[in-house]
């Protein structure tokens, strides 16, 4: 496989990033997902994170190298990590289950197959334009469905927030799968949550992806969507991936799995954590004062990522 | 032994913003305390206080720190922090949860979220001889979340045992005492002074550290399960090395306990690393596996909600 593959996630002017992004990928699958934790309800960041994180070790799990059934692997393991929101908030007795958005792509053997439940949208552009898009659960989108509202009304309504599917919460997950879909040189798969397709609408984003280089045209977007957004501006993320043909041009920033060993797995997942400040190394016996504080410090800001407040 | 025991902080003692109560258990490494956050609310909070290198008295503060084990006492204090780094990494509900850090006393604290209930240690002293298979499979598949949460940071416990393992009233388990996970997977890790309990260890944690892998948990979660329904550890694994006086559980508790059970404790049992169950996930599986007319509780969370569509508040 060859791609370029870029992903970013901002804070906005919100105090926590409740968004969650990660790709990963093995010698012959890519996954990618968004989570967008519901802010409104208890721990919807841990619900995003848990999804994340749950999904993404499944992957490595069973990719070995590919999946044996990629729309298979996305049915049971959405609902699987539903069940381990439910069960996180059994264990903590949280009065309710936390929530999230999902949407997951996988692409092996030159095709892409999704599932998503929620607002958290992903985009397929090929040639510039859009080939294939997910369809919000949202009640503005079912308004808009039945043709009581249109997409401007839609981005003004006071209710555009709400969606009748996510993982977690009290109801079953109804999640929507996409069809296998073959992919074609430089076609681009871009995952990315409200806070980004919000404020710049579907246009916005097909106009920003123009032009195929990933690695540019993501932060731009998101520094065009801040500033449109202004004040309100949620958390924003975004995943895009271009598709390389494996025989065609070299491309600087592309990722060519063909020499990755068959138990091998790159993962990215962005928790928003600033590095760290002292690497592993050599055992240093004496611990300086500095270090003692640095060391508290480190530990405390990695505790604070998980605990919202 | 240590010929002195370390003194415990007062109840009432303010200890930086927190207040203590009462101490919960005194180690070799370290105190454990109750207190209350400026909140009211319970934390658990633990003191590096290595018993070997450090020395508080009656009605003091400070522990004495001899200047011949500073150098000792600080490397310790790299592991306590070890500890607390593992810990901050894991945020799952079957590991204990760390809230904070800090340094006070000349020495170093850390804040975790107090847990109401007992060790399995406790519980097993109470039930000797009569703690169900259903029990064990339900403990033991959950508190399996919470380790195959550690081995997927690349970390390894090391000391998984019944006095580490807690459960809550509500009756889940979280596990404790990550104070031997210094010894990370990744191999350019230091390798730090092994601690670990005799019985519940497993042989390469003795002699061949090279082989320490998750399967080495694995060995102390099957000691593990085996002190639930024996009512003891098994031999300790350097002695069975060099002499195997252990019984097969297989034979002796046939009565009792179904067949897959007693195999699976026998299993992770194995001296060879290579011959045990290699991944929890494998473990949890044939935990997870259903006898006869032995029903798990997989369904606890199907959903029993009408499936009427309703819309969720975003914000
Ligand atoms: N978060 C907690 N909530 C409630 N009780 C706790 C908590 N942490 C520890 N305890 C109590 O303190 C005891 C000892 O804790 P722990 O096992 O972490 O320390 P230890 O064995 O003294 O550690 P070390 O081996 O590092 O000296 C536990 O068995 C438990 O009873
Ligand atoms: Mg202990």
């Amino acid at each position: 496989m060859r791609f370029t593959i870029y992903q970013e996630s901002r804070i906005g002017r919100r105090k926590t990033n409740q968004d969650r992004i990660a790709y990963c990928y093995s010698r012959d699958a890519l996954l990618m997902l968004i989570a967008d934790g519901m802010g409104g309800h208890l721990h919807g960041e841990v619900a995003a994170h848990l999804s994340v994180q749950f999904i993404t070790q499944a992957f490595q799990r069973e990719a070995q190298p590919a999946l044996l059934d990629p729309a298979l692997f996305l049915s049971r393991t959405l609902s699987r990590a539903h069940s381990a929101i439910l069960d996180y908030a059994f264990d903590k007795n949280l009065p309710e289950a936390p929530r999230t958005t999902i949407v997951a792509c996988v692409v092996q053997e030159n095709c892409a197959t999704w599932a998503h439940a929620g607002d958290s949208r992903l985009y397929l552009l090929r040639q510039g334009r859009v080939a294939a898009q997910t369809r919000d659960h949202s009640r503005v989108q079912l308004m808009m469905d039945q043709g009581l509202l249109d997409a401007e009304g839609a981005a003004r309504h006071p209710g555009r927030n709400r969606i009748y599917s996510c993982l977690g919460g009290s109801h079953l997950p109804q999640i929507e799968f996409s069809r296998r879909t073959p992919l074609q040189d430089g076609d681009l798969i871009a995952l990315c949550t409200d806070g980004l397709w919000g404020p710049l609408g579907n246009e916005g984003v097909v106009l920003g992806l123009l032009g195929g280089n990933v690695m540019s045209a993501v932060p731009k977007m998101m520094s065009r969507a801040e500033t449109i957004a202004g004040d309100g501006c949620d958390n924003l993320s975004m995943i895009a991936m271009a598709w390389h043909e494996d025989a065609g041009q070299p491309t600087p920033a592309a990722v060519s799995t063909q020499t990755m060993a068959l138990d091998d797995f790159n993962t990215r997942m962005d928790t928003f954590q600033r590095g760290r400040g002292s690497a592993s190394g050599a055992p240093n016996i004496d611990l300086s004062d500095d270090e003692i504080e640095r060391t508290i410090a480190e530990i405390n800001s990695t505790i604070q990522k998980f605990n919202r407040n | 032994m240590p010929p002195q025991a370390n003194c415990a902080l007062p109840h009432g003692f303010q200890l930086d913003q927190y207040r203590i109560e009462r101490q919960l258990s005194l180690g070799g490494f370290s105190i454990v305390y109750l207190a209350f956050d400026q909140d009211g609310i319970p934390v658990a909070i633990k003191e590096y206080l290595p018993n070997s290198l450090a020395l508080r008295k009656d009605g003091e503060v400070e522990p004495r720190v001899p200047d011949e084990n500073m150098p000792a006492f600080r490397y310790g204090m790299k592991c306590f922090f070890e500890e607390g780094r593992s810990l901050a990494k894991l945020m799952h509900p079957n590991v204990v949860r760390v809230l904070n850090f800090f340094r006070a006393n000349n020495t170093v604290y850390m804040v975790m979220q107090f847990e109401r209930g007992r060790t399995l240690h406790d519980y097993i002293q109470k039930h000797k001889g009569e703690v169900k298979e259903r029990f064990i499979r339900a403990i033991f598949t959950r508190m399996l979340n919470g380790l195959r949460e550690v081995h997927a940071h690349k970390l390894l416990h090391l000391d998984i045992k019944p006095s580490n393992i807690y459960l809550r009233n509500d009756g889940t388990p979280v596990l404790l005492d990550f104070g031997a996970a210094r010894q990370t997977l990744a191999l350019d890790q230091p390798m730090l002074k092994p601690m670990y309990t005799p019985g519940f260890a497993s042989p390469e944690q003795f002699a061949n550290r090279e082989a320490l892998g998750p399967w080495s948990d694995i060995y102390s979660v099957g000691a593990s399960m085996y002190a639930c329904i024996v009512g003891t550890a098994p031999p300790r694994s350097d002695e069975r090395v060099k002499q195997d006086t252990l019984q097969p559980i297989t034979r002796q508790h046939a009565s009792r306990y179904s067949p897959q059970l007693l195999e699976l404790v026998d299993w992770c049992l194995r001296l060879d690393p290579l011959a045990r169950p290699q991944s929890v996930y494998t473990l949890q599986k044939a935990l997870m596996q259903k006898e006869a007319g032995e029903a798990m509780p997989a369904s606890w969370f199907t959903d029993l909600g009408s499936r009427l569509k309703s819309f969720i508040g975003k914000r």
